[in-house]
């Protein structure tokens, strides 16, 4: 067991991965001799070489679609967005080649794509977007969201190892920001939600940054006493739908949240399920907390105001427990 | 652009010729079966065929070995399917939207592609699939495979973003992809000058990749190019784009009839129409083409009796199968049919 | 992809030839020429006719051999794709055999939504927990906001028999229950929440004395009027209609006559009720009884102990000055315990005017039998939109008033509600006949 940063447990879940399957091998922009925007692949060509880890051009639709006939091949790539905001120039090769084929032709594609996502650092339109639900919407694609730096590569793991296509979504803010105890060669983390805080007078659900900001805005002592749940939905294709439905008839009050902007979100999917399936358990309206439907904006004032935050959490929360 | 004019003599024996036209009457026979049963309404959707092209699939898929897969047939590439060794009955039972086990009725007319036999099969978006034809042979590089992955697509494909990535990826890191770039000159209805301002092969040196063109009905030059393009590859020097130049003898599909097409032009290539031409140089050699295409008419007639047979899938199934469950199999891409006497005629270690 | 003109399952003795779809979007062909005459063979394959559509011209070959029995479309005729063109008489074994049918399985769920038949406003979760454990929501006193019933309530009613579970501590300031929904901020109170009654009890059991409350019974008159009120509503349907009223009319009115406007506004009611005998009525089970006098009901408010209806037999024949006149007089009685017991039964409709407190809209319990009962709330200054002479809109500031008539739903439909209301309206502005 050690403590690390979230962004160090992404690249302890690579390195595992790496060691134990010479199939697997990365690839995107400058992840070989840069060690990536982000440093995340920081050390892998040293390790693992030119052949496994590759810098690639700047050509989204080619990773992505590289990647799919080195799956066919029975490789296992592990890609990289540089910005997630960028994967929409591979959007095509994901939905309709790496999405359809196993549906269409029996074909498995056992790839991983790692978007960096997120935004609150002035990132601006282009380097700040959550774009999970285009993918959601596109049959064929599983795609996971870690909070903490366990899950972070335990999911990584689950994805690699996973014979479909997943897109793992590793929030920025998150990479240095958040530190959690990591165990060396611990299992995959399975791809359903987890409770990060148990409560009985309402149920916040959320995932990636949005976990701690939730956590953060519904202490006992911030909302008078009340018990708050917080659900980390952990994986979003699959969704748990289970957890969200017990959770729900546990306090009968809900918030969804979700950092991205509110139409078609995964939130609205969520607040969907639940209205369908946990309809008899509602002691009052299903309340979503999300980004308005702009893209984010550079300026600090300007941008935390899209983006949500603590305040917002807890106005929600707030008008929901006096409901 | 360097004009191929190669004798392949030397690489074909008779065998490999009879076989040849055999599969081009194959394609050329279940295309012909195919529409009469599209326009007596047994066939949904709409229905696609490439006659007069039926040189450049069978002749270029002809010279690769079983491990090498074709990513992906485009829907004037019936050929390629054929040569792989895809089954007739299931290409019509596919067609008829039947019950089937390549597409299970999930996929229509040339969207098809068995990865038993080691095809891919294509997406509507072009050319989508030669970026993961060039993953493939990155797949097969990095593990030092002496394999390639070869890609139809047709002049208009050339257009889109995809094309560009793929050469220049591949020709960056000289890989062992082969890239049939079939220019039958119309895409839909737009003509080539319409689609670029200078051919691709012209293009394909700025990429590091290595260009020939060819004569689109002359099934043996097309088979020496790819055989050319297959030996370069594995030999480390990079991918080749093989421009054969052909026409459309039909419209884009069934529901097409191509009135925009000059009939002077179409009047001029019906005279080189590639199973003619080759059918009369090998009866003149000796070969009994007749009972050839008789062998051929029963056997196509034969495959679509059986497919009319076959029932319609299951609705319930729609919804199964979006995501694989377990480890995928290490060949569910599997090996096709290596047809190329030289694959049997060289030394094991010079074969591919 | 367009529908398939697949053909369908037929005997083998005749084959039909059906109008293909030639393209996705062809709806429809136009037969040119048959290549064979009825009577005559037919190869498979060989070309039958040709047809003609939008994009393209195309033959039709045959499907089987055999022989053309029956021509069904002529040329220059056009029909839908799939229509049935020709049959052929197929040859022994020529005939294609019909892809099976596959058993479609059932998919259909045929879910229920459950439509509960009562109309108030409590959360789904509240309802189920209620309904599995046969609570009476009429009788859980709510901690929810305006009054709601929650989730916690309901438990707490289970649990305890009535003992309230502590509410979360609220760390704002609004008050959390109130009479009426009506808040002191600024926003304009334009929503009326389903109110149990006007005078509710909070609800809220004494705490324990160890923090620090004061325990006292309710007094016979408090329990009187809670058993009245629990009873009105868990028998009576009652929901809430509201008008607003320019009091401007009745404002000059009350001071010549030196009167308040409880008895201009009980004249123009009693009048207006004329036109409406299905809110001058008593509702006994199953039978209505429609009254053509009017024994009118006027809520008088003994401060703390409560409140008590007396009743103005008659009143039909009374002036506003002698309505003013009974009014003051039973409501001195009222409260001096003086009245007597046929005073306060037999009413047909009742007024409560509680708006000297200064509420804006309330939700007032109906007395049953009857079914209906008017509120006058609060008379507010206020700008509205007026129409002068010329046609033209301007500003005004008027005198409005709500009245807030809560009418039994098994005795007649809102709109019978609300056309009383605007006819009263419309005495009291003094369109048609003035008021009083």
């Amino acid at each position: 067991m050690a403590v690390r940063t979230y962004l160090q447990a992404i690249s302890d879940g690579l390195r595992e991965e790496m060691r134990a399957d010479e199939r697997v091998f990365v690839m995107g922009e400058d992840v070989g001799a840069f060690g990536g925007a982000f440093k995340v692949t920081d050390g892998l060509l040293d390790e693992f070489g030119p052949a496994r880890v590759r810098d690639t051009p700047i050509a989204e639709a080619g990773i992505v679609g590289t990647a799919v006939g080195a799956a066919l091949a029975g490789l296992r790539p592990v890609c990289e967005m540089q910005f997630a905001d960028f994967v929409a120039c591979g959007f095509d090769q994901l939905v309709n080649v790496a999405g359809k084929m196993h549906y269409r032709l029996g074909l498995a594609v056992p790839m991983t794509v790692r978007l960096p996502v997120g935004g609150g650092f002035s990132g601006g339109p282009f380097h700040s977007q959550n774009p999970e639900a285009w993918f959601m919407h596109a049959p064929g694609l599983k795609v996971v969201a870690p909070s903490t730096p366990e899950d972070a590569k335990g999911l990584l793991s689950a994805a690699i190892r996973d014979p479909n296509p997943v897109l793992f979504l590793e929030h920025k803010h998150l990479y240095r920001r958040v530190r959690g105890e990591v165990a060396d060669g611990a299992p995959p983390t399975p791809l359903t939600a987890r409770v990060a805080r148990a409560g009985s007078d309402l149920t916040v659900i959320a995932y990636g940054a949005m976990v701690h900001t939730a956590l953060e805005a519904t202490t006992p002592e911030a909302l008078g006493g009340a018990s708050v749940e917080v659900l980390d939905l952990r994986s979003l294709v699959p969704l748990d739908e289970a957890a969200i439905v017990a959770s729900v008839a546990k306090t009968s009050k809900v918030v969804v949240v979700d950092e991205a902007n509110a139409t078609c979100a995964a939130g609205a999917q969520v607040a969907a399920l639940i209205a369908e399936r946990a309809f008899e358990q509602l002691d009052g309206p299903v309340v979503r907390v999300a980004a308005p439907d702009v893209p984010i904006p550079f300026s600090p004032p300007l941008e935390q105001a899209v983006l949500p935050g603590t305040a917002r959490i807890q106005e929600a929360v707030r008008e929901l427990l006096d409901y | 652009m360097e004009s191929l004019d190669r004798d392949a003599g030397e690489l074909l024996t008779d065998d490999d010729r009879v076989g040849l036209l055999r599969h081009m009457l194959l394609m050329r026979a279940v295309e012909e079966r195919g529409l009469s049963l599209y326009k007596q309404g047994k066939v949904p959707g709409s229905f696609y065929d490439g006659r007069g092209q039926e040189a450049i699939s069978v002749g270029a898929t002809w010279a690769l070995a079983a491990g090498d897969p074709v990513c992906s047939p485009l829907i004037r590439d019936l050929g390629a399917h054929l040569v792989k060794g895809t089954d007739l009955t299931q290409v019509f039972r596919h067609y008829m939207g039947r019950d089937n086990e390549i597409s299970r009725g999930r996929e229509g007319n040339v969207h098809f592609g068995d990865r038993r036999v080691g095809v891919v099969g294509m997406v509507s978006m072009l050319p989508d699939m030669m970026v993961v034809a060039v993953g493939l042979a990155m797949a097969f590089a990095m593990r030092g495979e002496r394999r390639c992955a070869l890609s139809f697509f047709g002049d208009g494909a050339t257009s889109r973003g995809d094309w560009h990535e793929a050469m220049n990826w591949a020709g960056l890191d000289r890989l062992p992809a082969i890239f049939v770039m079939e220019n039958n000159q119309l895409a839909y209805s737009t003509p080539a000058a319409r689609q670029f301002a200078r051919n691709p092969v012209e293009r394909a040196a700025a990429y590091g990749v290595h260009a020939t063109t060819v004569d689109g009905n002359d099934v043996e030059a097309v088979f020496a190019a790819a055989h050319d393009a297959r030996e370069r590859a594995l030999a480390g020097a990079g991918p080749t784009l093989i421009e054969a130049q052909t026409m459309r003898m039909h419209g884009h599909g069934a529901h097409d009839d191509a009135r925009y097409v000059d009939p002077a032009l179409l009047e001029e290539w019906s005279g080189r129409d590639p199973i003619d031409a080759y059918a009369a140089k090998l009866g003149k050699a000796g070969v009994d083409v007749a009972a050839l295409r008789a062998e051929v008419q029963e056997t196509v007639a034969a495959a679509s009796a059986e497919a009319l047979r076959a029932p319609m899938p299951d609705p319930a199934s729609a919804t199964t199968g979006v995501f694989r469950d377990g480890e995928p199999d290490a060949d569910q891409l599997g090996a096709g049919v290596e047809r190329w006497s030289g694959f049997l005629r060289l030394p094991a270690a010079a074969a591919a | 992809m367009s529908s398939s003109t697949t053909e369908p399952a037929t005997a083998a003795a005749t084959v039909d030839v059906v109008m293909p779809a030639l393209g996705t979007s062809i709806a429809e062909g136009t037969l040119v020429e048959w290549k064979v005459a009825v009577g005559g063979p037919v190869e498979a394959d060989a070309v039958l006719c040709e047809v003609s559509t939008d994009k393209v011209d195309s033959e039709v070959p045959a499907p089987c051999a055999g022989v053309l029995a029956e021509i069904v479309v002529e040329p220059g005729e056009t029909v839908e794709v799939g229509t049935v063109i020709a049959r052929i008489a197929a040859a022994d074994g020529s005939a294609p055999s019909a892809a099976p049918e596959l058993r479609r399985s059932d998919h259909g769920d045929g879910r229920q939504i459950d439509t509960a038949p009562d109309r108030r406003r409590w959360s789904p979760v509240v309802r189920r927990i209620a309904a599995e454990h046969g609570v009476d929501l009429t009788a859980v006193a709510g901690s929810g906001r305006g009054g709601r019933v929650t989730k916690r309530d309901v438990l707490a009613h289970l649990a305890g028999g009535g003992a309230q579970a502590p509410a979360a501590a609220e760390p704002d300031e609004r008050p959390l229950h109130s009479e009426s929904p009506y808040r002191p901020e600024p926003a304009p109170a334009t929503e009326p929440a389903p109110e149990r009654a006007p005078a509710s009890a909070p609800g809220a059991a004494a705490p324990p004395s160890e923090l620090g409350g004061a325990q006292q019974q309710l007094s016979r008159m408090r329990r009187a009027i809670g058993t009245a009120m629990r009873n009105s509503l868990s028998v009576a349907a009652t929901c809430t209609t509201i008008v607003e009223c320019d009091m401007s009319r009745v404002e000059r009115r009350r001071r010549e006559l030196g009167l308040t406007a409880l008895p201009l506004v009980a004249r123009a009611t009693i009048e207006t009720l004329r036109d409406f005998p299905d809110l001058n009525a008593t509702l006994d089970g199953d039978t209505i009884t429609r009254y053509e006098r009017v024994h009118l009901g006027i809520a008088v408010s003994l401060g703390d102990d409560g409140l008590i209806v007396p009743v103005i037999h008659d009143a039909q024949e009374l002036s506003p000055e002698g309505l003013g006149r009974r009014i003051r007089e039973i409501a001195a009685r009222a409260r001096a315990s003086a009245l007597r017991p046929d005073e306060v039964r037999g009413a047909t409709f009742t007024i409560t005017n509680p708006g000297a407190h200064g509420a804006l809209i309330a939700t007032p319990v109906i007395d049953v039998p009857q079914v209906a009962i008017l509120d006058l709330e609060a008379i507010v200054r206020r700008p509205v939109v007026v129409t002068g002479a010329d046609g033209e809109e301007a500003i005004a500031i008027r005198p409005m008033v709500n009245l807030c008539l809560s009418w039994d739903h098994r005795a007649l439909d809102g709109v019978c509600a609300a056309r009383f209301l605007t006819a009263l309206r419309r005495r009291l502005e003094g369109e048609g006949r003035g008021a009083g």
